[in-house]
């Protein structure tokens, strides 16, 4: 009898613990280590007992991913609380009101000296009208990976200027005489890494979208500048292959994972698959460089990386704060660039022993981090680039000729500018 | 004796149907009210609106949107070509998997297989065997001493490589479709033509084909419906691309709800869809009751 007393007592005392423990949901994609996270959560949970933390995992890219969270919160779902965003995103999720303001756990003395540590860019991303929206998680940008091995066999040393790297891949791709062997690899699909490829030589000639006042200060003359330089690697100087409207940014990783590309324009993301995918044959031969300079212009490289924001709906914000927390700190960062070689968005990471043992390229990796620009900034953003990546991708499959498509692409962005 | 509970025969089945007319309404005619009252409102998520009523603003501009226009044109010409496509390689499927020979069964399976698969996968399928390094339709045209053509990225090429693939799929439909009229036809009426000493053509034209305008007509709205709606080919193959070239209705309606979140504007879309599926199905109805009639 006793016993059964002592029973239901233990039972009652487990359901009490059992109601009091929080469950959190994470949304992050299929791209970003879904195993490296859970170990990072686990940590968490760890040392803090009262809570459980899931991970929900998205598409494998950032349009799938936005596709199925706008879903989730138009219809104002609460099932998520954390969630991982791209960088171009902060704005149209403070537009539609689907994030929670840090503010509203961040004095503003704390708040400034928490922004102080991240990288500037990051900061800058994550404020959007005076609101903190989200903290970064990790950073990322555009290299130019090269073939070490290729390069070191023709004398060459890692490009510095787009002519160069022309000129190398002309003279590497007639002395190999392979079929399978391309020049010089760039996103020119139907997809957001294209509308980097099209920014990078506004940016390189020392242009943008927009002027400080965030107004349209893009001339129909830079963006045919742009597009004519990209069709001519294909066209002129014969570096790129004439499909290049079809290359994705991971065709063109698993290609040159192939042995397929000298040069390719990639995020951070390929060393890792360079280095550990089992069927890889470029382990060891791939250099990381900074992104060639335009003749006269400067290095431009685009600006990546991911944000943790909480879900406007969700019913533990005071949690999911904490977490969020965590998850933004450089203890984590630490761990995502040891595992999952993700750039850290903390300046001192990227002298941190540990990190630079399994990512040396890593040490010249702050500079281009710290001068890559970011994409517009607006909360019609998916709009803007619909226009550039589509232009471009007409360009390389050659249905508008690159004045043609300057003129429709500043027509698209006047609309949205209202200017 | 009538007892007061009694119903009468007409109050009966209008008890009967009041459950499915609850249900198709919370299905069917709520969403399609509530698209068409977003249609008029000025909802856009990314600006924050409220969802303003704005008259007919979201349609004027689709009349000013050339994308619009392109979408309309890229749908048009899907149906034009897959319809017709489709409903005579199903036509002579069909007939195949209807003959009194052994090869009926393999033809009959084979019809099974495009029809049972998501519409995506056929589209993933297909961007693989078009693409241009790796594919396998290259691969046959290198073999033949042809050079690679680039069927993903040439507007024409994408067209016709996206059609090709909607036709493989669906025939399939109008195939059953076919092959369940066909059996419908009494046998007597071939073993009487026979008799009679009429030919293969001859029995074709005059039993086979009259007979079997029933079953056609349904297959042909059905055929004609979703090819109005065609999506997840296109976007699985070519994402609408290059540029805008094989961009559809359905993927441009998306395109403006779930990636543009204009609402207002997307809704306007798919209201301008939504009638075009209407005039098309009145159309293949009035036909149907004509020759009914006869």
């Amino acid at each position: 009898m006793v016993t059964r007393v002592w029973l239901l007592v233990l039972a009652f005392l487990a359901s009490v613990a059992f109601a009091q423990q929080v469950r959190l949901k994470v949304f992050i994609g299929g791209q970003q280590r879904p195993d490296v996270m859970r170990r990072i959560l686990d940590v968490y949970e760890q040392r803090n007992p009262g809570i459980r933390v899931e991970i929900e995992v998205g598409g494998a890219t950032s349009d799938q991913q936005q596709q199925y969270l706008t879903t989730v919160l138009t219809s104002r779902d609460p099932s998520l609380d954390v969630i991982l965003i791209d960088i171009i995103r902060p704005a149209q999720y403070r537009a539609a009101g689907w994030s929670e303001t840090l503010d509203r756990y961040l004095p503003s003395a704390t708040r400034d000296q928490l922004l102080r540590r991240y990288l500037p860019a990051y900061v800058q991303a994550n404020i959007v009208d005076g609101a903190l929206v989200a903290l970064p998680a990790f950073a990322d940008a555009q290299f130019l990976y090269y073939r070490k091995d290729l390069l070191d066999k023709y004398g060459f040393k890692p490009p510095v200027t787009w002519d160069e790297a022309i000129r190398q891949a002309q003279i590497i791709l007639q002395g190999e005489r392979d079929p399978n062997l391309n020049g010089i690899g760039f996103m020119g699909n139907i997809s957001e890494g294209t509308v980097c490829t099209f920014l990078l030589p506004i940016w390189a000639m020392g242009a943008d979208v927009t002027d400080e006042k965030g107004r349209l200060s893009l001339t129909e003359e830079q963006a045919r500048r742009s597009l004519q330089f990209w069709l001519d690697l294909m066209d002129r100087h014969r570096v790129s292959p004439p499909n290049m409207a079809e290359k994705a940014q991971d065709t063109i990783r698993r290609e040159m994972q192939q042995g397929r590309w000298i040069f390719a324009t990639l995020f951070a993301y390929a060393w890792n698959h360079f280095q550990n995918d089992p069927d890889s044959r470029v382990k060891d031969k791939i250099g990381v460089a900074v992104m060639p300079r335009f003749e006269g212009g400067r290095s431009a490289s685009c600006l990546g990386g991911w944000q943790w924001t909480i879900s406007n709906f969700s019913r533990n914000k005071a949690q999911a704060y904490q977490l969020l927390r965590y998850l933004s700190s450089p203890e984590v960062a630490k761990v995502l660039a040891l595992e999952a070689s993700n750039l850290p968005a903390f300046p001192e990471l990227y002298r941190d022993p540990d990190i630079l043992r399994l990512n040396p390229w890593f040490r010249d990796a702050l500079p281009v981090v710290m001068s890559a620009r970011a994409r517009p900034v607006h909360p019609r953003y998916p709009e803007i680039a619909d226009a550039m990546r589509r232009g471009l991708n007409a360009v390389l499959a050659r249905t508008r000729t690159p004045e043609q498509a300057a003129r429709e692409i500043l027509q698209g962005l006047r609309t949205i500018y209202g200017q | 004796m009538r007892r007061p509970w009694d119903l009468s025969e007409r109050a009966l089945a209008f008890f009967f149907l009041v459950p499915a007319f609850l249900l198709l309404s919370l299905v069917a005619v709520y969403p399609a009210a509530h698209l068409f009252l977003t249609s008029f409102r000025e909802l856009h998520l990314a600006l924050g609106t409220q969802g303003a009523f704005v008259g007919l603003a979201n349609y004027r501009q689709l009349l000013e949107d050339a994308r619009f226009w392109n979408a309309l044109r890229v749908t048009l010409e899907i149906v034009l070509v897959t319809v017709p496509g489709a409903t005579l390689f199903g036509l002579a499927l069909a007939l195949m998997a209807n003959l009194p020979y052994g090869i009926k069964w393999p033809v009959r399976l084979g019809l099974l297989l495009p029809w049972a698969m998501p519409l995506v996968f056929a589209g993933l399928i297909f961007r693989w065997f078009f693409e241009s390094d790796f594919g396998i339709v290259n691969d046959v045209l290198r073999r033949l001493g042809q050079g690679p053509l680039f069927w993903l990225t040439d507007p024409i090429l994408a067209f016709w490589a996206v059609a090709l693939s909607i036709v493989w799929k669906t025939s399939s439909f109008v195939a059953l479709v076919l092959l369940a009229g066909l059996q419908s036809i009494p046998r007597e009426y071939y073993e009487a033509a026979r008799v009679d000493g009429a030919g293969a053509l001859q029995i074709f034209w005059r039993i086979t084909l009259p007979l079997l305008k029933p079953a056609l007509l349904v297959a042909l709205i059905f055929r004609t419906l979703t090819a109005l709606q065609t999506f997840d080919i296109p976007y699985a193959m070519t994402g609408g691309g290059p540029g805008h070239a094989t961009e559809t209705l359905a993927m441009f309606i998306r395109t403006q709800s779930v990636e543009n979140l204009n609402l207002g504007y997307g809704s306007a879309a798919a209201m301008t869809l939504f009638a075009l599926s209407m005039a098309v199905t009145s159309l293949y109805l009035r036909h149907l009751q004509a020759t009914e009639g006869e």
